[in-house]
């Protein structure tokens, strides 16, 4: 896939989903939000693979406190009200969508398949690293990173539905 | 008119934000049912009508495309409207879920006023 294509098309993934979904503005885009340093429960990361033309993988990272408010905007409930799993599965489904858009827009001709994104360690998450194209933005309440691999995704998660 | 509708989606999540958006768009709703996968939406409609189905695509156990393939294969069941809700907005997804008999397509992310319309047009209701 071509680089920087890629990259405005993740840019504009992550902003559409953040926006439309989720009822976020990205607060502007972070060279170095600092998430690779968080411990959790300071944030979440979750990562899932896809298998296409490229096949590649996808990581997220997210603050916990962005976490716990974007999934409360998302089912329409108090953030104190929001458990870890249903902020799990929240942000599991803001990979999910992420992926989806950004395939969608870089190869619309081309199918793929999304494994079911899981929440792994932080060490797991995205990184800014050769052959991977990065973005990070703040948010109202932290920061969010995405990082795509195309080429063999280094932990494969088995897909669950093939078309 | 109220209508039954069912969601099929692995996420908990994503099904009760499409519910959310359904009742919010004001869509009256007798019933709403859940399913996680394909295979338990067919159970589940052994017992339970609905006026329409709005399922995603990639799910565990059995996926959107088969559970739809499920649905055309049925008499009965083939009369109901299914919209396709996924994160796949490629053309080929698209016209293989049209195939299969999918009379509505809403790519995510969407605005809640996109599911509303498309919803609309499955069911053959008018806009208000």
């Amino acid at each position: 896939m071509n680089e920087p294509v890629v990259q405005q098309a993740l840019r504009d993934s992550v902003d559409e989903v953040l926006d439309k979904m989720f009822f976020v503005q990205a607060l502007g885009e972070s060279p170095d939000p600092g998430l690779a340093a968080m411990e959790p429960p300071a944030a979440i990361a979750v990562r899932l693979t896809f298998l296409g033309e490229p096949s590649g993988s996808l990581a997220l990272r997210l603050t916990s406190t962005a976490a716990r408010s974007i999934a409360a905007d998302f089912l329409g409930t108090d953030e104190e009200e929001v458990s870890d799993p249903r902020m799990a599965d929240v942000v599991c489904e803001l990979a999910n969508m992420i992926c989806g858009s950004l395939l969608s827009r870089v190869e619309n001709a081309a199918t793929f398949q999304l494994a079911a994104p899981r929440i792994v360690p932080l060490s797991e998450g995205p990184a800014q690293e050769p052959g991977a194209t990065f973005y990070a933005v703040d948010l109202p309440k932290g920061s969010l990173a995405v990082s795509v691999n195309t080429g063999t995704p280094p932990c494969p998660a088995p897909i669950q539905s093939v078309s | 008119m109220a209508y039954r509708v069912l969601i099929v989606d692995d996420s908990p999540a994503m099904r009760a934000f499409v519910r959310r958006v359904i009742e919010l768009s004001g869509f009256e709703l007798s019933h709403c049912f859940e399913a996680s996968n394909g295979r338990e939406a067919l159970d589940l409609l052994r017992t339970e009508w609905v006026d329409t189905i709005l399922t995603d695509i990639n799910m565990p156990g059995m996926d959107g495309q088969e559970f739809l393939r499920r649905l055309s294969e049925d008499e009965l069941l083939r009369s109901i409207p299914a919209l396709v809700i996924s994160t796949d907005a490629t053309a080929h997804r698209m016209a293989s879920m049209a195939s299969l008999g999918a009379r509505g397509y809403v790519t995510k992310p969407f605005l809640p006023e996109t599911l509303r319309a498309e919803l609309e047009r499955t069911l053959g209701v008018p806009c208000e």
